[in-house]
Formats: C-alpha cells, structure tokens, sequence
C-alpha cells in the first residue's frame, strides 16, 4: 500500500492522498503529499474511520483541478457514489486505494470500528433504545413505548451538529437545521424534540448510505444509524433506490414519476 | 412520486411514534363535497386519536 501511494504522488497521477497517520498512538486524517514523500511510511490502515471524502468534497471545492488520491473502505466508496450523483465531487478527480471493510459472506476480513457492537447499559435499554436493535424489532415496540424510548433518546441531544458535520453526503451551503425559521440558530437548547432529528432523517432519505459515523461522532449514544437504517429501508421499499449502490439520482431529486415513453391508461 | 414521499413520512413519523396523523388526499377544487367528508373524517381519526403526545412536555413522557 505505502509503495503505491508513493509512487502515485511521485508519478503525480494524485496531487495528494487522504489517508491516516499515526500519531502518538492515534491514527489520525492526513493529507499526504510529494514533498513530504517519508510521511507515507506513517500511513495506516486501522478500525478508525474518517470521512475523509467529506474532506476531498471541501478541498474539491476550493481547488477543482486537484487530483485526489484516497484511501476508501466500502463506506467511503458509497459516499463517493453519492456526492458524484449530487454534483459535489466528480468522480474522475478521484482516485481511491481501497482496503478492506464491512465484512460479508464474501469476505472473510474486515477493518473497520463496527465490527463489535457495543454493548448497552440497563438504563438505556429501559428508557432509551438499544443501539443493535434491529429496525424490524424497533418497528414492532408497542406505539407508546416506542414514542417515550424514542423521545428519550431525542431529549439527550445537546445539539452539537456533530452528526451532521461528520456525515459524508452532508453538503447543502443553507442547512435547515440552522434556518432560524426552523429550528433556533447556534446551540440554543433544548434541542427541539423531536423536529430537529425528525428534519435530518427526512433529508437523508435517498442520501444516507449507513456508513454509521454519525452515531460514531455522537456524544450522546442516540442510536442515529437505526433511524437512519429505517430512512434507507423506507427508501428502499418505497422507491426501490439504495443510495451509494443503485445509479441514478435520488428519487427525491425527481418531481413526479420517472418519464416514459409507454402508453398510460387516462 | 407524492404519494410514495408521503408514506416515507409516514413510515418515518410511525417509526418514532407519531403514526396516523398525516394524510394525504387528491382533491380538485371542483370536489367541494369530497374536500368536506375528507377533512371531516381526518378530522374525527385525529379527534379519537386525542392530542398530540409532543402537545405535552414530552419530558413526562419520558418518565424518567
């Protein structure tokens, strides 16, 4: 990996590569570059994750010509998908050294920080929901418990952003949740319960692809990639689309069906 | 395309639950009576289905 790497900076097939270092025992986003050609000796490939397209998309943004070089787990390579279907970032200025993750029948290795799912408290699986619960499981809680476990959850917020800031596919320049009309601007709290997660799930519907670091960055432990997973079900059901993997733009990009040429009955 | 985003509400607002309090119905402005016994029905769903839990704090809810 490391000689590759180098030898696409020195080839300068990539202007730069995203990847982790490590520092002081923490493997950390870098950007690696030409000129510091000893640095690649620090990359790592470890359980940490980044988005690290999320920074490609920023540094795209500023500098259109520059070519990428990153290093992509599954997670990333659905982002990827998706920011190049919204326009954020082409995919030909990217190019990806991909590494293992997410493991499946197919393969029987992976790296990634969800491997294990943590194990949840007994406050939490009293009042709030278990973060491993299975969306169809959450589906069958009786309405009332199923109302005040996720209000729990919601309550907790304190409005950090961070699963918005840390999500790949969140791009808009105007976000909703910072419309003053909306939702009050900055960290005023409470958090308002239970519009503002209510307005993030709805606005990753044909987006999110259940990389699941919104519930890695958030400091609260609100299961988001179990609502999220609903979202990406509904979707799925619905408008038979699953972001990251189908081609095409999200259904919620079109207005009305998908135009063809068949005869329709009046 | 309307009606499939509208049952993703649905289904999201169900998930968290809040089911049953949104509805969506195709009415022309020439369908006065249809206009009446839809939003008189919703009307009579919502009104058995009593006040919206977010309408009390919903730290009691919570009960914690």
């Amino acid at each position: 990996m490391k000689d590759t790497v180098k030898k696409w900076l020195e080839e300068k097939q990539v202007d730069m590569f995203l990847g982790y270092k490590m520092v002081h025992g923490h493997a950390l986003p870098y950007c690696f570059q030409a000129d510091r050609l000893d640095e690649v000796d620090d990359l790592v490939v470890s359980r940490e994750r980044y988005s690290l397209e999320k920074m490609a998309t920023h540094i795209a943004a500023v500098y259109p010509e520059m070519k990428i070089g990153m290093l992509a787990r599954d997670c990333n390579q659905r982002a990827l998908k998706v920011l190049d279907i919204w326009d954020q970032l082409k995919k030909d200025s990217v190019t990806t050294f991909n590494v293992n993750c997410c493991p499946s029948p197919l393969k029987n290795h992976g790296d990634c920080s969800y491997l294990e799912p943590s194990p949840v408290g007994p406050v939490k699986v009293e009042l709030g929901i278990d973060n491993n619960m299975s969306v169809e499981h959450a589906e069958h809680l009786d309405q009332k418990e199923r109302f005040a476990h996720w209000m729990y959850e919601f309550s907790k917020c304190i409005k950090c952003y961070g699963c918005r800031n840390i999500c790949p596919v969140c791009f808009c320049k105007d976000c909703s949740l910072e419309h003053p009309e909306l939702i009050r601007s900055g960290g005023a709290l409470p958090t308002e319960v239970p519009l503002f997660h209510l307005v993030r799930a709805a606005h990753m519907a044909g987006r999110c692809i259940d990389c699941g670091l919104c519930e890695d960055a958030c400091p609260m432990d609100i299961p988001l990639r179990l609502l999220y997973r609903k979202v990406g079900s509904s979707v799925s059901d619905l408008f038979g689309y699953r972001p990251g993997i189908d081609e095409g733009k999200s259904p919620f990009n079109l207005i009305g069906d998908a135009p063809t040429t068949e005869p329709r009955p009046i | 395309m309307t009606q499939k985003k509208m049952t993703f509400l649905q289904e999201l607002l169900g998930f968290v639950g809040l089911e049953d309090r949104l509805h969506l119905a195709w009415i022309s402005s020439a369908e006065a009576q249809k206009f009446q016994k839809v939003v008189t029905d919703f009307t009579e769903k919502i009104r058995t289905l009593g006040p919206s839990p977010l309408a009390r704090d919903y730290q009691k809810a919570v009960s914690l």
